[in-house]
């Protein structure tokens, strides 16, 4: 998970190398530690400084973590050969090493290989049952290989083992998702919610799913998860703001006739849908008149 | 007998929406179509603009909803509405229809009961720098008397065609130049509502 303050300094980096500015080595660095998916940029600038001995060899002992960072990107990118490449190098220095079992691994899935790799994903779980990227890629390879429901499968048993793995329970919500199986997709929000109680992102997503999942009593469950994540943010986020208008007038079309009176309601639907007026009158002026007649359709 | 409908698309829809896909190479992104029944053909729909939607969790309501009454708000003022949907799979080897697709489109034709859903048809999109192909890299979709989703057969090529010919060298050229990265979809403007979704500089 990357906040807007990391993504723009990691852009400002990444426009900076791109346009010969330097700071290359510091932008890998960063996508390492962010953990962001920009292999094209990786390969691009990750080769350039191994393709040069002077730079290579003034990165001293990281020099390796280097080979490794592009190995991957370049597997990303379909260009295996430079995988291939510095996958040999890291086999060269670190012979009998797990780690570069692992991006072997790695490279036959790249290939599509799907059997050899789940055989040398085997072979190095023998030895350490615990090794939680080898598990990882298992669910990946499910993934690739479009079997959902296997993933979801494995994940779940990851999750048994790993249970403090938030990106892991993220990922497990994603996939219920894209099979629509909202129910387990919340059942997985609501143990985020419980480690991690001030995630804003967690309130959200879990607003959105049981928004989607319909009736009564998970809208008006939404409409809360919707003013905690306005809560935790400030007042900034403009999916919760939105949410609350939605949920307010999905609450109003399924209390008709119910006798069922929402008191709180209109004043919250005003707060947000004030908000929301100010917020694009300030950065989205031309989009101003359409939110007030969306806003006004969602009344009726 | 009833006359088989075409799709007519024009340029800037049809590579707004595969420029959308290829800005977010690693999921499915979704999209709209926007358009009418020509006037003066009624066996024809125009499909005139896009609205790229989502790259994340597209199939997730709130979003959706929200996309939608602003898009149609937007549109209908121009007496154009919903009249598509598009999809692109997240994984290259792909090509079928998912229930998500399946869904949105059953819910567009409620309000346009001809609408289609087009599929970005990922092996063709990969040949389009080698061949002079100029047909759509869109598989055509429509529903059938059970309002069963089928791809159109074989002849489909004929009921999908790009207004302009030219459109594939275009897109070629944009590829190229990575003009993907100036795409903005309705994801990016609930991130910064800053970003227009309407993309009106993308093609200047």
């Amino acid at each position: 998970m990357v906040s807007k303050t990391e993504e723009t300094q990691l852009n400002r980096l990444e426009n900076q190398v791109d346009n010969g500015g330097g700071g290359a080595w510091e932008y890998l660095c960063l996508v390492r530690k962010l953990k962001v998916r920009r292999s094209e940029k990786v390969l691009k600038h990750g080769l350039s400084i191994l393709n040069d001995p002077k730079k290579r060899s003034a990165l001293g002992p990281e020099e390796w973590t280097l080979y490794e960072q592009v190995a991957i990107a370049a597997m990303d990118c379909q260009c295996l050969d430079v995988a291939k490449d510095c996958i040999k190098v890291l086999q060269k220095k670190f012979p009998e090493s797990k780690r570069v079992g692992r991006l072997n691994g790695m490279l036959l899935e790249a290939k599509g290989s799907w059997a050899e790799a789940e055989k040398a994903y085997s072979s190095l779980l023998e030895d350490n049952s615990l090794d939680q990227i080898i598990h990882k890629r298992r669910i990946a390879m499910a993934k690739a290989q479009g079997n959902i429901s296997e993933a979801i499968e494995l994940l779940n048993k990851y999750l048994e083992i790993f249970m403090a793995d938030h990106e892991a329970w993220r990922e497990q919500a994603e996939l219920y998702v894209s099979l629509q199986m909202y129910k387990q997709a919340a059942f997985c929000y609501e143990e985020l919610i419980l480690s991690q109680p001030t995630v804003p992102l967690y309130h959200l997503a879990y607003a959105d799913v049981l928004y989607t999942l319909g009736g009564l009593e998970n809208l008006q469950t939404a409409k809360k998860y919707y003013a905690s994540t306005i809560d935790l943010t400030g007042g900034k986020n403009t999916r919760a703001l939105f949410g609350i208008c939605l949920c307010i007038s999905a609450i109003a079309q399924v209390s008709k006739g119910r006798n069922k009176e929402d008191k709180e309601s209109p004043e919250l639907q005003s707060l947000a849908a004030t908000a929301l007026e100010k917020d694009y009158k300030q950065r989205a002026a031309n989009k101003l008149g359409l939110l007030t007649c969306s806003l006004r359709s969602l009344k009726n | 007998m009833v006359a088989e409908l075409k799709y007519e698309i024009s340029q800037n829809a049809y590579i707004k929406l595969v420029l959308h896909a290829l800005k977010h190479k690693t999921t499915a992104v979704n999209g709209v179509l926007l358009g009418r029944v020509n006037p003066q053909n009624e066996s024809v729909v125009e499909i005139i603009d896009s609205v790229p939607l989502f790259h994340y969790n597209l199939a997730l309501l709130p979003p959706l909803e929200i996309a939608l009454i602003m898009i149609e708000e937007h549109y209908g003022s121009k007496g154009l509405g919903i009249v598509g949907y598009f999809h692109a799979n997240e994984r290259f080897g792909d090509a079928e229809l998912g229930i998500v697709a399946k869904n949105i489109g059953d819910h567009i034709c409620r309000y346009f009961p001809q609408a289609a859903v087009f599929l970005l048809d990922n092996k063709k999109l990969a040949a389009l720098p080698k061949g002079k192909d100029q047909s759509p890299v869109l598989q055509l979709y429509i529903r059938d008397a059970s309002k069963n989703w089928k791809l159109a057969g074989p002849d489909g090529g004929s009921r999908l065609v790009i207004k302009e010919p030219a459109a594939n060298v275009v897109l070629s050229d944009y590829i190229s130049s990575e003009k993907w990265q100036d795409v903005v979809d309705f994801d990016d403007h609930l991130d910064d509502i800053k970003m227009d979704w309407l993309n009106p500089e993308l093609f200047k």
